[in-house]
């Protein structure tokens, strides 16, 4: 159930613009020639990559690395490895937002009708085609228009062969955009009416960048939302998801997708995420009101919803 | 976690009669007030000897809720202030917005999203909200139920030109004008019902209604601390909710329908606890005959 949302956050890190991966198969590879080559200056900032430590700097292109791998296989290995639980899940997170408007909006709402979705590192469009569905379909609003960023150009590609099948492919109320969610110069200030991002802000250099960057583009009053893995609060379940995540998940990545390393990258990725208390810290100090706890947890922790709104600024 | 609660009530009102000597001026006006309202107590127990005027108001402030010229609580509510609500600054902000969409959209997100929009906010920020409608609802108890407390301490809900009111009197008058307060949302009323209905909403609607009961009873003036405590929020809660039903059926003027029924229900628990307390005392002198016959006759009970 952890892959998909794995295979998800290793396409955001792939995003990143700048990234070119000279070897895009193998991951670890590229990893120790990352480190072989001379260092510039920036880069005694270390952050993760899984469990091994990485220069800052290089993280995005091992990250992208990692999702160039994995794009062509990402569907048939999320099914594999989260047994079909990450569309219950991405179902649920969607039909919680309820994205659409139902009422017929009021003539002083300048900002046009319709929400204004952005989905982050949302590649394949799983997101973004599930609202778009929920916005038409429940709410009969034909106004609501995502953009999909992602830093990773190949699982882009993806997303928009998929977006062929659907009732969106071009119309402006779907559109794709490459870039980087620690900073987005092309989207303006207040303008984003909801902000998502599942299963990818685990594989950002940094994390409270981004975090600061949904705060800028978002409107006052707009919404932060986001699906990740978390902690299993249940010891019980926590073994045995241990077990598959650590044992199975790279085995069925070495069998199906023939790449055991950037699965590996995969569920070491979900060990260093944050628990959902220390996330939702994160959120608060971006300036996110919380609502609530702050997080859901789905199947038991696996993984968890987080929420943020950001205020309306106070004359 | 109510038994324990009543249990220390008992026990803090026990010390305060006992142990309160009025030797300051402060002290002496809470005696006074304690004389008058037979069956209150300070709130700040054990301090009573001790307090100056200065350092009353910081004793009052650990009650953040209690209007500044109520220092005196009964029991009940002494220990657990009860909140109107928990809700954030935006949060009421949407929700207060909301209710006024209630009597047009019912208990639904529609009134939330027009409660948001009326209030700045987009049609997103709902999601401030995680319980959607079932928060609304909660909104409004909580709010009603204050309301009814500043009916009752500002405008003297329960002053009557021919002389004081009886308990149940008082109990009556505070049922119809809590249901009274229902009107305008009468249609929408079922519908919040089947919400508070549901299985994982059930546990925050019963502790609402009995903080309901619990604000009706205290108004009213009981302040028993035996066994009834409990029989009569029982019986409370179930002449209440049958009267929430009659009332968004009743469309009679000023609810009179309900208010008729209302008075009937009343008088069958009152007939119902003299029933009981008749067969009680039988019980009880037959046994003590089997007792007395049995001795009679050498048995050694």
């Amino acid at each position: 159930m952890s892959s998909r949302p794995v295979w998800r956050s290793l396409q955001t890190h792939a995003r990143r613009r700048l990234v070119v991966p000279e070897t895009p198969y193998r991951c670890f590879s590229c990893t120790r020639r990352a480190q072989e080559s001379p260092k510039s200056n920036d880069e005694n900032r270390m952050t993760h990559f899984g469990f091994q430590n990485v220069p800052e700097a290089q993280k995005e292109s091992l990250v992208g690395a990692v999702f160039s791998s994995v794009a062509s296989s990402y569907d048939v290995m999320n099914d594999m490895m989260s047994l079909g639980i990450h569309r219950v899940w991405k179902d649920h997170f969607v039909r919680s937002l309820n994205p659409g408007s139902a009422l017929p909006s009021r003539d002083h709402d300048t900002a046009g009708r319709g929400w204004n979705i952005l989905d982050i590192a949302g590649g394949t469009g799983d997101i973004a085609f599930r609202m778009l569905d929920h916005a038409t379909n429940i709410n009969n609003d034909q106004e609501t228009r995502v953009t999909i960023a992602d830093i990773n150009p190949e699982m882009l590609a993806e997303g928009q062969k998929r977006s062929v099948q659907t009732p969106y492919y071009n119309t402006d109320r779907l559109s794709f955009m490459q870039g980087n969610a620690q900073h987005m110069p092309s989207i303006p200030d207040n303008s984003v009416d909801l902000y998502t991002v599942v299963f990818g802000i685990r594989n950002f250099t940094d994390k409270q960048a981004a975090l600061n960057e949904a705060f800028r583009v978002l409107k006052p009053g707009g919404v932060f939302a986001c699906m990740e893995f978390s902690k299993v609060n249940n010891p019980l379940l926590n073994t045995a998801y241990k077990q598959w995540s650590f044992s199975a998940i790279p085995m069925i990545g070495q069998l199906v997708a023939g790449d055991r390393d950037s699965y590996q990258y995969l569920v070491e990725s979900i060990e260093k995420f944050p628990s959902q208390e220390e996330f939702r810290g994160m959120i608060q100090k971006a300036g996110f009101m919380i609502p609530g706890r702050g997080y859901e947890d789905l199947t038991g922790g696996i993984a968890a919803i987080h929420k943020g709104i950001k205020p309306l600024s106070q004359a | 976690m109510t038994r324990s609660q009543s249990l220390l009530a008992l026990s803090r009102r026990y010390l305060s009669t006992t142990t309160t000597k009025p030797t300051t001026t402060a002290a002496a006006a809470a005696a006074t007030a304690t004389a008058t309202t037979p069956g209150r107590h300070t709130f700040c127990l054990g301090r009573t000897q001790t307090q100056t005027p200065q350092q009353q108001p910081q004793c009052l402030q650990r009650l953040r809720h209690t209007p500044p010229r109520h220092p005196i609580r009964s029991y009940h509510s002494a220990h657990h202030p009860s909140p109107p609500h928990e809700y954030s600054n935006s949060q009421t902000t949407i929700l207060s917005a909301a209710l006024r969409h209630v009597p047009s959209h019912g208990f639904t997100r529609d009134a939330l999203t027009l409660g948001a929009r009326d209030a700045g906010f987009l049609d997103v920020s709902v999601q401030l909200l995680p319980r959607g409608e079932f928060d609304l609802i909660l909104f409004w108890l909580a709010s009603r139920r204050g309301l009814l407390r500043s009916r009752v301490e500002e405008d003297a809900l329960l002053q009557s030109p021919q002389g004081p009111l009886s308990t149940d009197q008082k109990v009556k008058i505070l049922v119809m004008e809590r249901l009274r307060m229902n009107v305008e949302v009468r249609d929408k009323w079922q519908d919040a019902l089947a919400v508070m209905s549901l299985g994982e909403n059930i546990p925050s609607s019963l502790s609402e209604l009995h903080s309901l009961l619990d604000d009706i009873l205290d108004l009213a003036g009981d302040v028993s601390v035996d066994a009834s405590w409990y029989s009569k929020r029982m019986a409370l809660a179930a002449v209440y909710t049958s009267s929430e039903f009659v009332m968004t059926r009743d469309e009679s003027v000023d609810l009179r329908d309900t208010e008729e029924f209302l008075s009937r229900r009343l008088a069958d628990t009152k007939a119902v606890g003299e029933k009981i307390t008749g067969v009680k005392q039988c019980l009880g002198f037959m046994g003590s005959t089997a007792v007395g016959l049995g001795r009679s006759w050498g048995l050694k009970i």
